[in-house]
């Protein structure tokens, strides 16, 4: 494991980016601006679960977002392996990298247990307790996110 | 259901306090004691990069984490990626955690081979 992560940090791409002047700053922006999005649209779906925006019909509001929350994942992720590449071994190393990654996984099971649910037109209680799991956990993912850089 | 939404966002928010309370911030200075502390060891691992270059210098036994200047700024200051090997004695001026047990700093001026680099140039003592 350590091995692979010191081949991580040797990599061409991921030595210029660790001695870039421009480039790390951007990619740093870029996760600030992915997360912010993800983070939105997964509140405002969640709250529309939960009985809010009523005036919205519910599907086309969720159909509407969930493209921007995916996309906004995927933007998060590859900016987020790119800031980890750095020093891969050292992040890897940090109880609150490891704790926001498993709440990234508790995330995404609920995602997928919201989606069963729905599939099977589960009640609203049970849908509205996955939405609130849902802000819950990726709240929490983004605090934690915050935190690897001042620990 | 707006009340649920509210128990909500307090249980988020809540968790965002209790996750917020007991870190340290590793950014800016707040995070040190406002006094200078000096240390003076042996390197035993360098970090030259982003977000910031760091030095892990071994003083009676224990390791420290010496937190430089991000790259352009320690390049500025003349230390550069070469500047200090591993097994260099280094003396490092600067701020401690303000958490005494934690064996942490932030450099504002390094010292090795005998030549001083004032990573934080506005911080760092007049000579």
């Amino acid at each position: 494991m350590e091995e692979a992560l010191a081949t991580i940090e040797q990599l061409a791409p991921v030595r210029a980016l660790k001695a870039s002047f421009y480039a790390y700053p951007l990619v740093n922006a870029l996760h600030i601006v992915a997360i912010g999005a993800l983070w939105t649209s997964v509140a405002l779906m969640d709250l529309r679960v939960l009985g809010a925006f009523r005036s919205l019909p519910s599907a086309s509001f969720l159909a509407a977002l969930r493209p921007v929350a995916l996309a906004a994942f995927a933007a998060a992720l590859a900016s987020g392996v790119a800031l980890f590449s750095v020093r891969a071994g050292h992040y890897a190393g940090m109880g609150i990298f490891l704790v926001k990654m498993g709440l990234i996984l508790a995330a995404g099971i609920n995602l997928f247990v919201f989606d069963r649910l729905s599939r099977r037109s589960a009640s609203n209680g049970l849908l509205s307790l996955s939405a609130a799991v849902s802000l819950i956990l990726w709240t929490a993912v983004l605090v934690c996110g915050r935190f690897i850089g001042f620990l | 259901m707006i009340a649920g939404i509210s128990r909500s966002l307090a249980l988020a928010a809540m968790l965002s306090a209790s996750l917020a309370l007991p870190a340290l911030a590793h950014h800016g200075w707040g995070w040190t004691e406002d006094g200078f502390f000096e240390l003076t060891g042996t390197i035993t691992a360098i970090y030259y990069g982003n977000p910031h270059p760091t030095l892990d210098v071994e003083a009676n036994g224990e390791t420290w984490r010496v937190d430089l200047a991000p790259p352009r700024a320690s390049q500025n200051a003349g230390f550069m990626e070469d500047t200090a090997k591993v097994g260099d004695e280094v003396t490092v001026l600067g701020n401690r955690s303000r958490d005494s047990a934690e064996r942490h700093m932030k450099a504002v001026r390094i010292t090795v081979g005998g030549k001083a680099y004032d990573v934080y140039p506005n911080r760092a003592p007049a000579n």
